[in-house]
């Protein structure tokens, strides 16, 4: 029965594909091709990094498989996370769940139909990363492809036992907090506890291990380099067998990916055998609402009346509570690792302030994908309460707009601030890096509207559909691309004002102009066009 | 009230409204009928500005739908096919949500809010979360969110699906009285029995064409079905006749 199960999701998507218009192949195409440019950029950065540490007498080999393991380990833990957030979605609120479980198709099949398909939403962007770094490893080596086609084989069963932590984990919850209050007072707890072992494991300082002078003797380090990292993960297995592959050891290969294999079907035939005494109980659970009674006050709103939806509805979804943790988790991290850098002179920590627009306008860019560009197509099937009423739907966007951007602009000062001071960057390179990055968060959060709006995806069930479409990769995309253009023009006036640092004033107002013209129109087109554009699109949806 | 001249929808190259000419009076209540994939929801989102129609014209309490979109959205009130509602409000707070989009004055809505839920038997349930409401219960709360802004047309794609005997009662009564206070109702109904008691007039659409139009006698007459009810003049025109032969291969 799971054959057939399969199969409706692959007539499905061949009938997509044969309904496409000649734009729409035209327009996929052309993203498509962006893709795999931006694809490209990632495996020429890991070439040149491989190949520099191949240039490390001794000791290149190591710190390039020791690389590896570090990449597939990061890639692991990223999978697990992003299947605790999907799997609850996808196995017990999905649209079709309501007929596949009145069909007569046992439990333990319906379970294993959405468990494949919450594992592939949960890795299959993050397993896309490794693409491009493990044909940088094949040219680096000169290996051929066939060592690709080794990885590409080990690759599904490692994705697979990544995601298959989150399905354990909310099945069991599931099962256990059957009750919608409870269940999500755990799965507050439970984020919590993820966010608590991210900090611990961060504060840790894993980075002194790759750093020879934090260790006391050359031995130790060459130790630390052969040893194998976290060995009883799929993760190491994955890094050993490719080395294998890559050494011509294709029976040492064979065991890894074996195991990969074995544990893979181990994993899911006893999450599986779980589910039929499991799956019922909490799918059961999950279709009932909270009941809870409130008490509605008929005081005036403060504020407009979707701007009180949006908070409402924003505070009573246990689902955010979990990823606003994990946010401030990823923020202390953040100024954590900034603490950290080993910084020497006051130049180089200024020159780092000024570098923090780009890596924590990423950070700000990462997490308009979470909140900011979905917030429209989260209107999900009830937008026509929207549409039908008296509303401008430039008005909805706009609010949505000042939705979002009140935290994106708190987490961009607390970054900017914070880092500006644990640094001690000086004035003028703190005031330029602070507003370079309030603007940024402006200028993504008005890039995440208009994308969303332009890309609207009313009928989806789980928000990593929304956040891994074409309009996600879109959105990200220009808004990498507007953060680098950001950086590129502002480097001028650091350049005179560093220029100046080092006794040589060189202040020339028309580069001085220009560089703020430059930035005006920069934001102007970054906000404008995806706006324009969204609010066409939104008007004319159908 | 609702003024539709040469409407056309097309999807590719379906049309799935193809040419159509309306016209709904104040107070009437009008019944569009027709088989499944007729076009009859496709015309309720192009008479309530979800859809941007091919060609035509829709206006509604004399404001022309493409141009003057949010004073006739201001004028209408829709319920639609499927009752979809933000599942983490409550039946109170929904209301409240759509009494503040329609500009309703704060002392009414203290007022009225409550007089809705209790008319829809929903004053125990107006605390609750929607998503642990019923299809039903759903459907009533849209309906008592239309009534709170009181509109002058309403919209209704099949008003009467999911609600218990008490209830669709209580909704015919409602709409009567609406339409005798001068309120135009334009109700798609598959229910030919409501339609027949609660129409004046009767609209019947086949493939995005109106191939009947009229009160039940006039609609009798361009069928030639003389002493026919609703039901056999509406199979008659669309071919529900070749279902008895089609059941006797059951």
């Amino acid at each position: 029965m799971l054959d057939l199960l399969l199969r409706r999701r692959a007539r499905s998507l061949t009938n997509t594909l044969r309904r496409f218009t000649v734009y729409e192949w035209t327009r996929n195409a052309a993203f498509a091709c962006a893709g795999l440019g931006l694809l490209y950029g990632l495996h020429y950065g890991f070439f040149r990094l491989l190949r520099y540490l191949m240039t490390i007498e001794l000791l290149g080999p190591l710190l390039m498989w020791k690389l590896t393991a570090m990449m597939f380990l990061m890639t692991l833990s990223m999978v697990t996370v992003s299947s605790l957030l999907t799997a609850l979605t996808t196995l017990y609120y999905s649209h079709d769940l309501r007929f596949l479980m009145k069909a007569p198709v046992s439990l333990r099949t319906v379970f294993l139909d959405k468990s494949l398909e919450s594992a592939f939403f949960a890795s299959w962007m993050i397993g896309l990363v490794l693409v491009p770094y493990v044909l940088a490893v094949s040219r680096v080596l000169h290996l051929g492809w066939g060592f690709f086609a080794a990885f590409a084989a080990a690759l599904p069963p490692f994705l697979l036992l990544a995601a298959s932590v989150g399905i354990g984990f909310t099945l069991l919850l599931l099962y256990l907090f059957p009750s919608s209050r409870t269940r999500d007072v755990v799965w507050v707890f439970s984020s919590l506890s993820l966010t608590m072992m991210y900090g611990l494991v961060r504060f840790a300082q894993p980075e002194r291990l790759i750093r020879p002078d934090a260790l006391k003797v050359v031995a130790e380090y060459l130790n630390f380099l052969q040893a194998p990292t976290a060995p009883y993960l799929p993760s190491w297995w994955l890094a050993r067998g490719l080395r294998a592959a890559a050494d011509g050891r294709w029976l040492d290969y064979a065991r890894d990916a074996a195991l990969l294999w074995a544990g893979a079907a181990a994993v899911y035939a006893l999450l599986v055998a779980l589910a039929g005494a499991t799956y019922f109980i909490g799918y059961s659970g999950a279709q009932e609402g909270t009941l809870r009674r409130r008490v509605h006050a008929f005081a005036p709103l403060l504020g407009p009346a979707l701007l009180w939806k949006e908070w409402v509805i924003f505070r009573r979804d246990v689902k955010h509570w979990s990823q606003m943790m994990l946010i401030v988790g990823l923020v202390f991290v953040y100024l954590f690792s900034i603490q950290r850098l080993p910084l020497d002179s006051a130049d180089l920590r200024s020159l780092v302030s000024f570098l923090n627009v780009g890596t924590a306008g990423f950070v700000i860019a990462a997490l308009g994908l979470r909140f900011t560009f979905p917030s429209v197509s989260l209107e999900g099937r009830s937008w026509w309460v929207l549409r039908s009423a008296p509303l401008d739907v430039g008005r909805v966007m706009r609010q949505k707009f000042a939705f979002s951007a009140v935290p994106m602009l708190t987490v961009a000062l607390v970054l900017g601030m914070m880092t500006n001071h644990i640094l001690g960057a000086d004035r003028f390179t703190a005031w330029l890096s602070l507003g370079a990055l309030l603007t940024v968060a402006l200028g993504v959060c008005a890039m995440g509207v208009g994308f969303g709006s332009l890309f609207p995806r009313f009928s989806v069930e789980n928000i990593h559909q929304i956040e891994s479409s074409l309009g996600g990769f879109v959105y990200m995309a220009s808004s990498l691309f507007y953060i680098g253009l950001t950086l590129a023009i502002l480097a001028a006036p650091m350049q005179m004002h560093f220029s100046e640092r080092f006794g040589r004033p060189v202040w020339d107002w028309r580069v001085l102009a220009f560089s703020a013209a430059s930035w005006l129109a920069l934001n102007l087109f970054a906000c404008v066009t995806p706006w324009i554009l969204g609010r066409r699109a939104l008007e004319n949806h159908e | 009230m609702i003024e539709i001249e040469g409407l056309v929808k097309r999807f590719g190259t379906h049309a799935a409204v193809a040419g159509l000419d309306l016209r709904v009076g104040s107070g009437e209540i009008f019944g569009f009928l027709g088989p499944n994939g007729a076009g009859k929801t496709t015309t309720v989102k192009l008479i309530t500005g979800l859809l941007k129609p091919t060609a035509g014209r829709v206006r509604v309490a004399g404001f022309d739908v493409a141009t003057q979109t949010l004073q006739a959205k201001r004028a209408m009130g829709l319920v639609p096919d499927e009752p979809f509602v933000y599942p983490k409000l409550t039946g109170a707070e929904y209301l409240r949500f759509v009494g503040e989009l329609y500009g309703v004055p704060l002392a009414d809505m203290r007022r009225r809010i409550p007089e809705l839920l209790e008319m829809f038997e929903l004053s125990s349930w107006g605390g609750e979360l929607v998503e642990s409401f019923s299809h039903g219960m759903r459907q009533k709360l849209v309906l008592a969110g239309i009534l709170l802004h009181d509109p002058k047309v309403l919209v209704l794609d099949e008003p009467m699906v999911g609600l218990d005997p008490k209830s669709a009662r209580l909704v015919k009564d409602i709409f009567l009285k609406l339409a005798e206070r001068g309120t135009t109702i334009f109700m798609c109904t598959h229910v030919l029995e409501i339609a027949e008691k609660l129409c004046g007039r009767i609209g019947i659409m086949i493939e995005g064409r109106m191939v009947a139009c009229g009160t039940l006698a006039e609609l009798r007459a361009q069928s030639r079905t003389d002493g026919l009810d609703l039901e056999g003049v509406f199979l008659s025109l669309t071919g529900g006749a070749e279902c008895s032969t089609l059941l006797r291969f059951l």
